[in-house]
């Protein structure tokens, strides 16, 4: 039984536990209009969070958060509670993204710069003031990260990106993209070496080096 | 050491993953190896950037619109699952009486001896109910053929809605847009702007949809047995073999137009066949009756040409034409109106299903003529986008170019145009056409922009004057007026 990723960044803060949770899916699957409500508004943020995260950009974001939401409301029946319902949604967000990032393969966007400094922006996460330097500096280096992600096949993007981003360990991940913990090890394992290479050789920054 | 140092190692030392004298190795090796050095920077920076991206939270969205959506969505999918209850119940309960009422008419029929009228009730009555095999149809999957602006399945802005095929159930909805759905050999509806369409039924017996707003439907002759409904509020139409409109407005009202073929338009008074080129408009509350059916004008039969719901060849099913056929994005600053191999497919941008192989875009510019935006070549299952870009029109050059115009008409072919109307006596004719002509004397666009003649006739007319020849000079857009 999973409960619960090590990390939940942007979510509600009101305590949450077990028999809360337990109570509003029951509400929910009652198709009650106000727990639903209750349950879009305890987690949309964490939910549009990890998709914002995972992709790198926020296009389409809303069309995604509200696929993950009908997933979810439809699904709840089939929610066996061995995992918390954030993570159950986090595994809802990992399986959207993954669809979406499969679809852009096959249409590529440009990651926009604008995209990235509309989260950095956001008053909540910026420490202290900055440069203007410093903060182009940093949407720089978010971008080439997400460029170097972009370079990756998708389940080995997603399984680098819950490792080395979000911290998670082999079990979390495997839960999360429903593989197994020697799967997501090899995964992991061929993802990094490309990743990094990617990092290491500036790929798609316009700073490629000869080899 | 003597070889280079893998760039994952450096993210492992940076993590804290090697120990004190494995990083000391690999320093040393960045001391006397730039390359390494540099990259050791690359992957430094990135590691650093790893607790900003993780801490990073989503932009604000407009929660209540996307709230808005989601329950609209599973409440959709509630509404269609308490129907297809409601409708497989209704089935049981229609079944019951009618059987019943078959065994108080047999019953009724065999005699008033009391004895007699008990036994057969006991023996004939439930059996037929319960051991009847049910018939189940086969199900019939939809194929999307084109999209342009805002379009919702199921609740869900689908960032592919070619990927899946439709069936039973489905629910379309449309913003600013539409979406045509093609569901067999030249039969294809397509849901316009502002617009709900709900599949009910999707079956090779019947196809029933629901349409709330505009929907145009072009169907092939259907075979025996099978049947083609749309219900518009509490009215019905139902065809064989035709293209009709059905719009439904908010406030009830009903307006079907026929283009060709017949339609039986149905509400609880009775019954009215509209036959081709004719229209019913039935007010909200109104009865169909023969006095709301009228004669479509030529602008009407005209508007109704125009949005024939895209269709592809070959079909045979959804699913072997989703993988014989691909996407194409033609992507327009603004709205323009987009041909596709002559065949014009409303404003773009849009995405239109074709089969693959070379395919040429035309779009159209504010005044409305059409000029080759590219051709573009298309492989199966493979989405392909074209980007048009507005250019300026080009002028120069015209009077040279409007003289080897006229130098080079074949007025014998021309005369073979208009031969059957000058018959008629019908002569001093004219078209007036814009063209555009490159560099090399190829011919950009040739539009009949206004005529006086019969549109067989002025089509002969265009093909003549297509084939004139140019020789390579200078650019050239212009209008001219040709008398025949």
């Amino acid at each position: 039984m999973l409960w619960g990723v090590k990390r939940e960044t942007g979510s509600s803060s009101v305590v949450f536990g077990p028999a809360d949770e337990a109570d509003l899916i029951e509400r929910c699957r009652a198709d009650e209009r106000a727990a639903h409500d209750e349950l879009y508004h305890r987690f949309r943020r964490q939910v549009a969070g990890n998709l914002f995260r995972v992709l790198g950009d926020r296009t389409d974001l809303e069309d995604l958060v509200q696929e993950v939401f009908v997933i979810a409301f439809r699904g709840l029946d089939r929610f066996r509670g061995d995992a918390r319902l954030s993570t159950w949604l986090y595994r809802i967000c990992v399986n959207v993204a993954l669809g979406r990032i499969r679809t852009r393969r096959r249409r590529p966007t440009a990651i926009g710069v604008s995209d990235l400094d509309a989260a950095a922006a956001d008053p909540t996460h910026i420490e202290r003031p900055e440069t203007p330097e410093k903060s182009l500096e940093r949407t720089r280096d978010r971008e080439r990260v997400y460029r170097a992600l972009e370079q990756l096949a998708p389940k080995k993007r997603i399984v680098l990106y819950l490792h080395e981003i979000e911290g998670l360990d082999l079990k979390e991940i495997a839960y999360l993209v429903e593989s197994n913990p020697v799967t997501v090890r090899t995964r992991l394992f061929y993802a990094r070496r490309e990743f990094y290479r990617a990092i290491a050789e500036g790929k798609g920054q316009g700073e490629e080096e000869e080899s | 050491m003597s070889r280079h140092v893998a760039p994952h190692l450096w993210a492992d030392a940076f993590a804290g993953k090697l120990d004190a004298a494995q990083r000391a190795k690999l320093e040393r090796h960045a001391k006397h190896c730039a390359a390494c050095a540099k990259r050791r920077d690359r992957v430094r920076r990135a590691s650093d950037t790893f607790p900003t991206l993780r801490v990073q939270s989503a932009p604000d969205l407009s929660w209540d619109g996307v709230r808005a959506r989601v329950h609209w969505s599973v409440s959709s999918a509630r509404r269609r699952a308490g129907h297809q209850g409601r409708s497989s119940r209704a089935f049981v309960l229609v079944g019951t009486v009618a059987a019943a009422g078959a065994a108080i008419a047999l019953a009724l029929a065999t005699g008033p001896t009391p004895t007699l009228r008990r036994r057969p009730l006991a023996a004939v009555a439930p059996a037929p109910l319960t051991s009847q095999p049910q018939h189940t149809p086969d199900a019939l999957a939809g194929l999307v053929s084109r999209v342009a602006g805002q379009v919702m399945i199921d609740g869900v802005r689908p960032t592919d809605p070619f990927a899946q095929p439709l069936g039973a159930g489905t629910v379309l909805a449309t913003g600013d847009g539409r979406i045509d759905v093609q569901f067999g050999d030249h039969s294809a509806f397509s849901l316009g702007a502002n617009s709900k369409l709900v599949l009910r039924r999707f079956d090779a017996e019947r196809i029933e949809l629901a349409v709330d707003g505009t929907v145009e439907v072009a169907v092939a002759p259907r075979a025996a047995g099978q049947r083609f409904v749309v219900l518009a509020g509490d009215r019905t139409i139902e065809v064989r073999g035709t293209q009709f409109r059905v719009a439904h407005d908010a406030s009830g009202g009903t307006h079907v137009a026929c283009q060709h073929g017949l339609v039986a338009v149905r509400d609880a008074q009775g019954e009215l066949p509209v036959p081709a080129a004719r229209k019913l408009e039935v007010p909200a509350r109104g009865a169909v009756t023969k006095a709301h059916v009228a004669e479509l004008s030529v602008d009407e039969l005209e508007q109704l040409e125009q949005a024939t719901p895209a269709t592809l060849p070959l079909w045979t099913d959804a699913h072997t034409l989703a993988k014989s056929s691909a996407t194409l994005e033609i992507a327009t600053i603004g709205k323009q109106a987009v041909r596709v191999d002559g065949v014009e497919l409303g404003d773009g941008p849009l995405h239109v299903r074709v089969m693959p192989g070379r395919h040429t875009v035309e779009t159209a510019d504010s005044a409305g003529r059409f000029q080759r935006a590219g051709w573009v070549d298309v492989t199966a299952e493979h989405a392909t986008r074209l980007e048009v870009h507005a250019d300026a029109p080009r002028t120069g050059g015209a009077a040279a170019r409007r003289n080897q115009l006229r130098a080079g008409i074949d007025h014998a072919r021309l005369a073979r145009c208009t031969r059957a109307i000058a018959k008629q006596g019908f002569t001093d004719t004219y078209v007036r056409i814009e063209i555009s002509i490159d560099e090399t004397g190829a011919v950009g666009f040739l539009n009949v922009i206004d005529s006086d003649l019969p549109s067989t006739t002025q089509a002969c007319v265009r093909e003549v004057l297509a084939d004139v020849h140019f020789k390579p000079g200078a650019a050239a857009t212009f209008r001219d007026k040709i008398d025949l």
